[in-house]
């Protein structure tokens, strides 16, 4: 059997009591957040502490070695970007952006929704999901309300919008953040990878909210004065600040654009833009703003990343990687489709930061199984894995559409349309939710395929 | 001096399955004193007379105030009627869902410190006083203990003065 060639082939890992102690704390782990029993940041940070306790790993390799350990560059992004989100949001500059758009769509309730879904996308391409839909949602209510029509479209695709737009870059989706710290990617490589497909399926995902929501979507003309009446000049509080928080802005984009070029990693970036921009506000109780960053959040990242260690180490993420190569026959074209819609399905039902801090370290346990003679960037980059790399990104970035627990912009969304009196079943929220993960990891598929391994560009 | 002493016997009170459009209603008339000149809060008690929650004025304002605009800053991009058809949509909904559901009460035998600190503390203008039945027995308001203060005040000022 070929599953046993490969392992033959490879440096052996020992099925011993290490390996079904951390296998069982890493499966037990998933099972209780998949579940959702207990809250998954305290699951994640209890996990991490039993690896550790039971010297699965040692403490030295959770918090300094990279193959095992926490990833600190994910984490600094993370803190980094909410740090200067939560800086820029007191100056209405969202505000501003959403009562802006809904003018350019002159009143009428399908324009505003398809505006709202671009404005959305491009947002979540430079914050997170979350934050966008936290700083859109409350918008769009308010102009459901004004025209008098059903939020619960205008709440769904905004969501869906939000997790297709974060796909396009570095910075838009945690899968991205993670995909790019482990092998070595820059800002400019999703920007030429991923942000030209995901205009296109923008383009298909306007045409089909069109075909769903478009005819039932009306208004009367007295209601549309009310939007036309809104002044998005009102919004702006902090002027002073928003031009300090806009040259910040500028100057972390920028960066991103050259990291790759300067060797800079894209933490690096974003933390030196949230010390400058917390210098520049002048502000006296920085503990407000630090304790506004998402810290549950951020735990939960540290916790799986030593739990995800531990499978590293005793070897069980080699193990699944030979069975993906086994599968698959060795056939890179065969494995990346596997691997996108594996991701695409996984990432419906499970969070995508855990399987993308799984995945991760078994893309990269495949590729040294293929070129066992190459390391560092030669290995990480072969040309080869590269198509693999994107589509883990896709599947998981976009698999998140798939269900209304499938990523954290709609949970939010959800539970805002209930607050509103409006609820969003399971059902419902799937009928929309899966067609348009479908449509757009078929998309992907034929980008895939086109590009990179018919094209080869 | 303690609670008992100073709270006004219950008088009017509302059921959580009560609309809210009966509740204002009551709020209007109710008795205050002799007169039915209308309070600002009443206690919400289920059938066994036990305390439940609490509508005061605010928890009605808070009613036609939607949860989306405390998110953002968006005050600035109403509209005139706004306030008036979330009102009227508001009209059928129950008490029980409005009310504030946390009550800070006091007992019967409460001293008058007591009462001041959950005041001053929570920000309280009405105590419910609880019996020894764990029924709700009257009312202590802001403005009586307020009276009692200025009692104090003005009888020690009386015997400075002379």
């Amino acid at each position: 059997m070929s599953s046993e060639a490969a392992a033959a082939a490879s440096p052996p890992f020992v099925m011993d009591t290490a390996f079904w102690t951390a296998t069982t704390i890493f499966l037990l782990a998933y099972a209780v957040i998949v579940s959702e029993k207990i809250h998954k940041t305290i699951v994640a940070v209890f996990g991490a502490g039993l690896m550790l306790v039971l010297k699965i790993l040692h403490q030295h390799e959770a918090f300094h070695i990279e193959e095992f350990g926490i990833d600190w560059n994910v984490i600094f992004l993370l803190i980094s970007m909410m740090v200067i989100i939560n800086l820029m949001r007191p100056t209405g500059v969202f505000e501003y952006i959403a009562i802006k758009s809904a003018k350019w769509g002159k009143g009428e309730p399908f324009r505003i929704m398809a505006i709202f879904a671009v404005v959305t996308a491009v947002l979540s391409a430079f914050l997170d999901n979350v934050t966008t839909v936290l700083l859109i949602t409350p918008v769009t209510l308010l102009i459901a309300d004004a025209l008098e029509v059903d939020p619960i479209p205008y709440l769904i695709s905004c969501a869906l919008a939000s997790n297709i737009g974060g796909t396009a870059t570095l910075i838009g989706d945690p899968p991205n953040i993670m995909i790019a710290s482990k092998a070595q990617l820059n800002f400019m490589d999703f920007i030429y990878h991923l942000a030209p497909i995901v205009v296109v399926m923008m383009a298909f995902y306007i045409f089909a909210i069109k075909l769903i929501w478009g005819r039932k979507m009306n208004t009367k003309e007295e209601l549309k004065k009310r939007i036309m009446a809104m002044d998005e000049n009102e919004a702006i509080k902090d002027p002073v600040m928003l031009k300090k928080s806009l040259f910040v802005l500028a100057v972390v984009l920028t960066g991103f654009v050259f990291h790759g070029v300067l060797h800079f990693q894209p933490a690096t970036i974003a933390l030196f833009g949230a010390g400058l921009l917390l210098l520049l506000s002048k502000t006296h109780e920085p503990h407000r703003i630090l304790a506004e960053v998402e810290w549950p959040t951020i735990f939960f990242f540290m916790g799986l990343f030593i739990i995800v260690g531990g499978v590293v180490k005793v070897g069980l993420i080699k193990w699944m990687s030979l069975q993906i190569l086994d599968l698959t026959q060795g056939n890179l074209f065969a494995t990346s489709m596997v691997i996108m819609w594996f991701s695409a399905f996984a990432s419906t039902i499970v969070d995508n930061i855990p399987y993308v801090a799984t995945m991760n370290p078994l893309v990269i346990d495949m590729a040294k199984h293929l070129w066992p003679n190459l390391s560092g960037i030669q290995l990480l980059q072969h040309p080869d894995l590269m198509p693999i790399w994107w589509s883990l990104a896709l599947g998981a970035c976009l698999g998140g559409n798939g269900s209304a627990i499938g990523a954290s912009a709609n949970v939010i969304v959800v539970g805002m349309s209930e607050k509103a009196g409006k609820r969003i079943s399971f059902m419902k929220f799937m009928a929309y939710g899966m067609p348009i993960m479908i449509m757009t990891v078929i998309v992907s598929t034929i980008y895939v395929w086109l590009r990179y391994y018919v094209m080869k560009i | 001096m303690k609670a008992k002493d100073l709270m006004i016997p219950i008088q009017d009170y509302l059921r959580p399955d009560n609309i809210l459009k009966e509740a204002v209603n009551l709020l209007k008339t109710a008795k205050r004193g002799e007169e039915r000149i209308g309070v600002k809060g009443l206690p919400v008690l289920d059938e066994k007379g036990k305390l439940v929650g609490m509508l005061s004025m605010r928890d009605i304002l808070k009613a036609v105030f939607p949860f989306y605009m405390s998110m953002m800053t968006l005050g600035d991009f109403t509209w005139d009627g706004m306030v008036e058809s979330i009102a009227k949509k508001s009209s059928n909904r129950k008490v029980g869902e409005l009310m504030s559901k946390v009550v800070i009460s006091v007992d019967e035998q409460a001293s008058l410190m007591e009462c001041v600190d959950h005041m001053v503390k929570h920000n309280i203008k009405r105590l419910p006083v609880i019996n020894k039945e764990g029924k709700v027995a009257g009312m202590l308001y802001e403005r009586d203990v307020f009276f009692a203060i200025t009692k104090a005040m003005l009888e020690e000022n009386n015997g400075d003065g002379k």
